[in-house]
């Protein structure tokens, strides 16, 4: 299967001289097309850092990284913003979505960053909300929503793109076990039904339960990585 | 969406709305005020005996006597006097004299007017409140002001005799009767004295001689080229505009000028720091919000444009609300600010005793342009900030 992410020596330090604290050291992982992995640690084990790096957020120290064949350090600021629009999808822990628009409007927001006409916009925003079990609350603000509604739309938001990968970081932080459950069920079935690639930082035992890849990390490095 | 992020934190929208649309105001209203209190000044002073320029022997303004005065308009001069550029003209005798009741001598300029042009250009002859004007030229009667005649301790009906210098080095003095009294500036009723035109000519043994050609143009902005287009036609006269005759006039007309533009700049000043303040505030409850759009893939000229039209709304706004309030005040006073009871303290810096609120359509436009434009160049500051925020932030755990 093709590798949507290749990190080969990916190091990041923070600080300088004594102060300098290595939060990634020499990390190399492939994620595969279809993949649902999991990055699993305690807080400081580099989690969020290797997803900054992957989400081309931030550069690393050393080493290079690669999404769906686009090498990170050969692009430029705009270039990045460029792949992120298109070929990165985001889920955040506080769902982050855009409080003066409404369910619909977030997801299009993303298509119409891509330039996409307005029809072809709410036609796929619409239809992203059905993905995600949301039908009917497209007209919704977010405050109107509960913490579970509001992840699911990110989720959508994240989705309707139709990136390379989705990178989330601990989703599930914020829900309480229902909603986290349905939650981890959507992100498994949309891996299962559209492939789309999932890439998951948390050490919710929910989530690391039901992956299908655990990548382990502890202290900035790659512990153990194992298929389910 | 921009719209809808003004309105995100209602109370600091209404803080800078108030900001700026109160400033804004401010410099609308005070603008039509003190264009107001211009127009007045220069209603007062001008239309009394100044007219908008006037035109005179070389060195009658130096030594005005009946020896530095000149022939009446013609050739080039009246034809000049007669194009469109000149509303109004007319001619005038004004010779120093001395007027000498029974209990009293004072100095006073005797001025020989022809009373059908003074109706139309000066507003000395609607100032009689007792007796009447002159009727004509040839009127023998005076009018005197109304405080001369209560320091020469004379009247309406009764006589006083004027004396001056006549052509011929001796004194003329001659008796007239007092038909009429004005109520006017104070300098102006205690040193004037008019009388018929042909009248003082026959009194200082003049033929057809005049002392001054007073004109009023009919566009005030073109009184250079109109005053350029008088002197081009009359080389060997002295012709001056008002702002030569009356320089205390000029020297406020011109302050006033400036002091808007400080006016402007003051409110400015204040107006943007409230603006960078509520902007810059607003920028950072949303850093988590720009790091998130900038990790979508909002590129950070984008950014940049979304809080720059943010701020382009909410100062719009403000603004319109500004010049609402500035018509509203301005047709509030319409029927002018009587200031009556100041009226002799007024006089003394040559300002009418009503005060016209004076607006220009395609001054307000101005101004709130400037306001507007200058408002979004401030509001840059904080629009450039948040397009820098990180896309980390939006990674950051609230936890």
């Amino acid at each position: 299967m093709d590798s949507i992410v290749t990190c080969r020596g990916v190091t990041k330090t923070f600080g300088t001289g004594e102060l300098a604290v290595n939060a990634l050291s020499n990390v190399d992982l492939d994620i595969l097309q279809g993949d649902f992995a999991t990055l699993a640690g305690p807080s400081g084990s580099g989690k969020t850092t290797l997803l900054n790096m992957v989400g081309a957020l931030d550069h690393p120290s050393a080493g290079d990284v690669t999404v769906d064949g686009q090498s990170l350090g050969e692009l430029k600021p705009a270039q990045l913003s460029d792949l992120r629009l298109r070929k990165i999808g985001f889920v955040f822990q506080s769902y982050n979505l855009i409080p003066v628009m409404s369910a619909c409007e977030n997801i299009e927001f993303v298509l119409e960053l891509q330039g996409i006409a307005k029809s072809a916009r709410r036609e796929r925003s619409l239809e992203a909300l059905r993905d995600v079990g949301l039908e009917g609350l497209e007209h919704r603000r977010p405050a109107a929503m509960s913490g579970g509604q509001q992840q699911r739309v990110a989720v959508a938001r994240a989705l309707v793109s139709r990136p390379a990968i989705v990178l989330a970081d601990e989703p599930t932080a914020n829900l309480d076990s229902k909603s986290a459950g349905e939650l981890i069920d959507l992100m498994l079935n949309l891996n299962a039904e559209h492939g789309t690639t999932f890439l998951i930082g948390t050490h919710d035992s929910r989530v690391l339960e039901r992956s299908r890849r655990q990548i382990n990390m502890r202290d900035g490095e790659i512990e153990s990585d194992t298929r389910h | 969406m921009a719209w809808r992020n003004v309105w995100r934190n209602p109370r600091r929208t209404v803080i800078s709305l108030f900001v700026v649309s109160v400033g804004l105001w401010s410099i609308l209203f005070f603008n039509a005020l003190l264009n107001g209190w211009i127009q007045s000044s220069k209603d007062a002073a001008l239309k009394l005996l100044t007219q908008d320029g006037q035109i005179h022997a070389v060195g009658f303004m130096d030594d005005p006597n009946v020896e530095t005065l000149m022939k009446p308009p013609s050739g080039a001069l009246l034809q000049a006097l007669n194009t469109n550029v000149i509303e109004d003209w007319s001619t005038r005798i004004a010779v120093p004299s001395v007027v000498q009741s029974e209990y009293k001598t004072l100095p006073i300029t005797l001025m020989g007017v022809d009373p059908e042009n003074e109706r139309r250009i000066s507003t000395i002859p609607g100032d009689v409140d007792r007796g009447r004007y002159l009727e004509s030229p040839d009127d023998y009667g005076v009018i005197l002001g109304k405080h001369l005649v209560e320091r020469l301790k004379t009247d309406l009906g009764r006589r006083v005799i004027i004396m001056s210098q006549n052509l011929d080095g001796t004194m003329s003095e001659w008796s007239f009767d007092v038909v009429g009294v004005f109520d006017s500036d104070q300098g102006v009723e205690d040193f004037y004295v008019f009388t018929g035109l042909a009248v003082s000519q026959e009194f200082l043994g003049l033929d057809d001689e005049i002392a001054q050609i007073v004109v009023t143009l009919p566009d005030h902005a073109e009184l250079n080229p109109s005053i350029d287009t008088l002197k081009a036609a009359a080389p060997d006269l002295d012709v001056r505009s008002w702002k030569e005759l009356n320089l205390f006039l000029a020297m406020t007309d011109d302050f006033m000028g400036v002091y808007i533009f400080v006016w402007l700049g003051i409110v400015f000043s204040m107006m943007a720091i409230g603006i960078v303040n509520t902007q810059l505030m607003a920028v950072f409850e949303r850093t988590q919000e720009f790091g998130l759009l900038r990790a979508l893939g909002m590129k950070p000229r984008r950014v940049l444009l979304m809080v720059s039209i943010e701020s382009a709304i909410l100062i719009g706004v403000g603004v319109l609300v500004g010049i609402v309030l500035a018509v509203l005040s301005i047709w509030a006073l319409q029927g002018g600010i009587d200031l009556t009871v100041y009226a002799r303290a007024l006089e003394m810096v040559q300002a009418g005793s009503i005060i016209y609120v004076d607006y220009h359509p395609d001054g307000i436009v101005q101004y709130s342009l400037i306001i507007w434009i200058l408002g979004i160049l401030v509001a840059l500051w904080p629009a450039r900030r948040a397009s820098k925020c990180s896309p980390q932030e939006a990674m950051r755990r609230d936890t």
